[in-house]
């Protein structure tokens, strides 16, 4: 008998009663204000976060934070034609320093952000290849739980591949001591715009 | 094999480095109490995880039915394996197929179990453990001393002297940014070359196929999308129903392992890359028998956050090693013995019964409660031998007869006056060996009851 069989076989002889399916309620945080809480759990994490007023003010930010010349690489559309800002092409994004890409959702009682290929240009390793990586995101579309994010996620339509990225990468495998900037981004940047 | 007991003994001759472990073990359960207490509503949430868990499993074979449809929609291979060796060998035909001879693999408990690794490298193919503990302790040749923590028993120095080896850092460095840099440039070579990369998965979603990952480094990551071959290798048990469900699950997962509010990557994998291939293998490997024993089929609800292993005392100062089994602890202690009662009989009797294990399991696991059964079970079959059986007939024996136990506590008592201290007392059983004994009272409550209700009159 194929294995297929012999397993789905035996769990029939072998499993319990039927258990209900618990209804989860959208639990919402008890924090008043969610930006201030996404931002302190992000700095808590290692991220560095910018507040802007006006998404034109995006390579400013950018500008003071690498001030020296990196190969950045920018997935946003409103970013083409600034200066030092090359846009992605699936084929060149090797030897990326900084790669700006948006968020979608930010969580405030965790400090992830939501992001799939489509907003990566297809380059599903861009956010992990990247030496730093900056995440636009805008205020509105902070929710407090991952229940609410995945309330607004639903279910994938397109996107074959999606991530919540909560901060640089990091590791303590050795003695517990944190270091930030393991195998992924040294560095997270994330601009708030309204 | 070397009984628990006997490993642990060995571990604890290095008193200092005892301490050190346990410290450095209480401080990821000091950091996982912290994180809890930001989530007002936790003990609902662990009561939700535990029924969408026990659901799943009462439901396990269409589930798996509804996420292999899901997962062959698409675009994913799903495969299914009966035990370790099944696996192993789909592993292997995948990779002649693409004749590839080296493989980048994430950190996975399950192939850990299935010793994948050495299997492979029998072939001829070489495989990189990418996550930073896990190619030290490969490097090392060592198994995993903690499902979350793989290198915790090693110290900085031993690290140090091992890169310095291996990827030539510099003598005498010991600096964790330094050495963790060291693996960077190492590992990412490692991405570029492979031709294919396996992960574990922390959560299969039955209605939509996805298989979702989550870690901290990026590693898992770096070689699933840079490979053009990835496989995913998950425990039948791993499914959840819902995509929303991971709401319940994430929230759980991080602040239990180690304290963080989030891993820093959840990556939800639900089709191959452009030109890309994506495989799916559902493992059994001994869970169908562990489903069909009602009393210990619970511990299939487990998300491998390690918790258990974080508060239980006798993890913390006996090492994960002293265990020999792939999943070390707690709940390693109740899912070995039914593989293996004679090799692994001894395990659950490596536990205080504290309960610390149940009260921090975020699937409500009742670990302790399931020892304590275990020990049922191996007492019955006639397992484990030595003083412990006698002393444990002799409490028997005594703690069933009142009388018995009134007399048994004179003599003790009277002994413990003549003969203070443990050295000269009980040697024969191992209770002793690390306990003082305390003090005798001068009578009994039994005694001074008595008394009381004669003054009274
Ligand atoms: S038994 Fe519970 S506490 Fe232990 S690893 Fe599994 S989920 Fe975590």
């Amino acid at each position: 008998m194929p294995s297929k069989e012999t397993i789905l076989t035996k769990i029939k002889a072998n499993r319990p009663n039927l258990w209900p399916l618990p209804d989860v309620p959208i639990f919402e945080t008890s924090a008043t204000d969610k930006k201030k809480l996404f931002i302190q759990i992000l700095e808590r994490g290692g991220s560095k976060v910018h507040c802007i007023d006006d998404s034109t003010q995006i390579h400013q930010v950018i500008n003071t934070h690498f001030p020296e010349d990196k190969r950045m690489v920018s997935a946003l559309p409103f970013l083409e034609g600034i200066e030092g800002i090359t846009t992605l092409h699936p084929d060149f994004y090797e030897g990326t320093e900084v790669a700006i890409i948006e968020g979608l959702i930010g969580v405030a009682e965790n400090g992830a952000l939501w992001v799939t290929e489509n907003e990566l240009g297809n380059v599903r390793v861009l956010p992990f290849i990247a030496q730093h990586l900056v995440m636009v995101i805008s205020e509105k579309n902070i929710v407090g739980t991952m229940h609410e994010a995945y309330k607004i996620l639903g279910l994938p339509t397109s996107e074959g591949f999606g991530v919540f990225i909560a901060g640089p990468s990091k590791t303590a495998d050795i003695e517990q001591s944190l270091v930030i900037g393991a195998q992924g981004a040294r560095s997270l940047l994330v601009i708030l715009i309204p | 094999m070397m009984p628990h007991a006997q490993k642990a003994a060995i571990f604890n001759k290095d008193e200092a480095r005892t301490d050190w472990h346990d410290a450095s073990l209480w401080m990821v359960r000091k950091k996982r109490d912290f994180a809890v207490s930001e989530i007002p509503e936790w003990e609902f949430l662990r009561e939700f995880a535990s029924d969408i868990k026990m659901h799943t499993l009462s439901k396990l074979d269409d589930y798996l039915e509804a996420f292999e449809k899901a997962a062959i929609q698409n675009g994913a291979i799903v495969h299914w394996a009966a035990d370790a060796k099944e696996h192993n060998d789909i592993v292997l035909s995948i990779l002649n197929k693409h004749q590839a001879k080296k493989m980048v693999k994430s950190k996975s408990m399950l192939t850990e179990e299935c010793h994948l690794n050495e299997f492979l490298e029998l072939h001829n193919i070489e495989v990189i453990d990418s996550d930073l503990g896990e190619r030290i302790i490969q490097m090392l040749n060592e198994p995993p001393s903690h499902i979350v923590l793989p290198a915790i028993h090693l110290k900085k120095e031993e690290i140090g002297e091992l890169f310095h080896r291996e990827l030539h850092t510099e003598k005498g460095a010991t600096d964790p940014q330094y050495l963790t840099e060291a693996a960077r440039h190492h590992l990412r070579e490692k991405f570029h070359t492979a031709q294919v990369a396996l992960t574990g998965v922390n959560f299969g979603i039955a209605e939509t196929g996805e298989v979702v990952v989550c870690t901290n480094e990026g590693n898992a990551d770096m070689g699933v999308h840079l490979t053009p071959v990835q496989i995913h290798s998950m425990g039948i048990e791993k499914l959840i129903p819902r995509r929303s469900d991971l709401a319940v699950f994430t929230r759980l997962l991080a602040r239990s392992a180690t304290g963080q509010p989030v891993t820093v990557f959840t990556s939800h994998h639900r089709n191959p890359k452009p030109a890309g291939e994506m495989h799916i293998i559902l493992v059994d490997n001994g869970r169908t028998e562990q489903l069909g024993k009602p009393d210990f089929r619970s511990s299939l609800k487990c998300i491998r956050c390690g918790a258990c292993m974080n508060t239980c005392p006798i993890y913390r100062r006996s090492g994960g090693h002293s265990y020999e089994t792939t999943i070390p602890g707690p709940i390693g202690s109740i899912l070995t013995p039914g593989v293996d009662l004679k090799k692994h009989g001894q395990l659950p009797f490596a536990s205080t019964l504290c309960g610390s294990c149940t009260d921090v399991c975020p699937v409500k696991i009742d670990i302790h409660t399931q020892l304590y059964k275990w020990r049922q079970i191996v007492s019955e079959a006639g397992l484990p031998e030595g003083g412990n059986k006698t002393m444990m007939s002799i409490m028997g024996n005594g703690l069933a007869s009142p009388s018995f136990f009134h007399r048994l506590g004179n003599i003790g008592r009277k002994l413990l006056r003549l003969f203070p201290g443990k050295e000269r007392f009980l040697s024969f059983t191992v209770w002793t060996k690390d306990r003082d004994l305390p003090k005798a009272p001068v009578e009994s409550f039994r005694e001074w009851y008595a008394k009381q209700a004669r003054d009274a009159q």
